[in-house]
């Protein structure tokens, strides 16, 4: 994208751009990564990104510049593009491709109608919380704002799409369905802010040990749920993210802590993010026209 | 046409379990699965928003009324990286395209999501279930 372009269409692309200049290191070659063997995203094409040298910035952090892929990230969304000779194109409903990683997903309902409110994949709140939790999946449809265009929240965005890194902070940059979103995370041992007021995706603080990148959070406003199915938490959430670079993918796990109503610290499943040659853009506008004309209370259960 | 027939086994259950995370919510929860309908007209315009594109077809009976359908399909995301532009699924312009579809549960008339599009060269762009 020219950056002209990316100046008018994006402004967090400025403070991005003015962060890129101060890396000290080339990003990671997508060309290279999108020529690794295999089907894009699978198990083959993975573990050859994996066993290339991971790369490291002058001072000897690991580097995360890139544009990083994880298909959504949901085992069981593997959109596939698969043309053929006279132009037909699936992008979805198409077999899982031989060898992708859980292509029927672990935890996905395979039924309609409304999911249990809680199950494989989704956090453990305390017996007393229950029942909150069920009327809020109940009724999701209409009080989830994830559904209504806002900010997913932490940890439920899931990675970012794109990591901008020099010696001070790191920029997570999204293109997410409800927008484009960031987030500005500090590695210089900066403490959190204390006059900010709580958002869709709280404050952030970094720190390195090794070739991982620890990030914790915090600050999250009430609106944001940890998943699907009424999965709420209080101001006092605080989500643990781990970045670890191996060759050109990257090892994404998250915790999320919320002592007041879950029973035990959730772990969502780790993730597998990979070195793309797809850059983000900025994402189109959204206007949900759907929600009005939905029947009954059912949605998807979408297991993290 | 191989494609199509990758595509073409592949149930409704499988787009219940998989849509959801990046269209938001439960195709069936608005649209009749069961109740398949086939529409042949030309697109009229195509709204690129997010979480869902919008497809306006319109559709001539044998009166010559025209009427025109709202139809939901995938994000722009999911689109993009499938390397399909708004353009290209848009058509050219007059181009007679059949949509496979599946009507709007809530009795809203001409409201559907769109299963596949058969362009007038006969290539297909699969969505969803078929």
């Amino acid at each position: 994208m020219p950056t002209r372009l990316l100046l008018l269409t994006c402004p967090a692309a400025v403070a991005v751009l003015m962060l890129a200049g101060c890396g000290s290191a080339p990003p990671a070659d997508p060309v290279a990564a999108a020529a690794a063997p295999g089907t894009r995203g699978s198990e083959e094409q993975l573990k050859a990104l994996a066993a290339r040298p991971t790369p490291h910035l002058a001072d000897g952090r690991p580097d995360f510049n890139a544009t990083w892929d994880h298909l959504g990230g949901i085992e069981f969304v593997r959109v596939r593009t698969e043309v053929a000779a006279d132009g037909s194109v699936c992008v979805f409903g198409c077999a899982p491709p031989a060898g992708a990683p859980g292509g029927e997903g672990r935890g996905a309902r395979r039924g309609g109608g409304p999911p249990p409110p809680m199950g494989p994949g989704t956090p453990t709140y305390k017996p007393e919380f229950l029942a909150k939790v069920k009327d809020l999946s109940d009724r999701q449809v209409q009080v989830d704002t994830n559904l209504q265009c806002a900010a997913p929240g932490v940890p439920r965005i899931g990675p970012p799409g794109k990591i901008i890194q020099n010696a001070r902070e790191v920029v997570f940059l999204y293109d997410d369905v409800n927008g484009g979103f960031f987030r500005i995370i500090p590695t210089d041992g900066r403490p959190h802010p204390t006059d900010t007021e709580p958002s869709y995706l709280g404050d952030a603080v970094g720190r390195y040990e090794g070739d991982v990148l620890i990030v914790e959070t915090r600050n999250l406003n009430e609106e944001t749920w940890l998943t699907d199915n009424g999965a709420f938490h209080t101001a006092d959430l605080k989500v643990t993210e781990r970045f670890t670079r191996v060759g050109d993918t990257i090892r994404y796990e998250a915790v999320a802590d919320d002592p007041a109503v879950l029973a035990e610290p959730w772990a969502l499943r780790p993730l597998t993010l990979w070195v793309s040659d797809q850059e983000l853009a900025e994402p189109a506008r959204c206007e949900d026209r759907d929600l009005p004309h939905m029947v009954d209370g059912s949605f998807h259960s979408n297991p993290r | 046409m191989l494609l199509q027939r990758l595509c073409a086994g592949f149930a409704w259950v499988m787009l219940v379990a998989a849509v959801p995370v990046l269209t938001h919510h439960s195709v069936p929860g608005q649209f009749d699965v069961s109740k398949p309908v086939v529409l042949t007209g030309t697109i009229a315009k195509v709204d690129w928003i997010n979480p869902h594109i919008y497809v306006h077809l319109s559709v001539k009976d044998a009166r010559g009324t025209v009427t025109t359908w709202a139809l939901a399909t995938l994000p722009t995301a999911m689109m993009r990286r499938s390397k399909i532009t708004k353009a290209a699924l848009s058509g050219k312009p007059g181009e007679m395209v059949t949509v496979n579809a599946v009507p709007a549960r809530d009795g809203t008339k001409n409201l559907g999501w769109i299963n596949k599009i058969t362009y007038a060269d006969g290539h297909v762009v699969q969505l969803a279930g078929s």
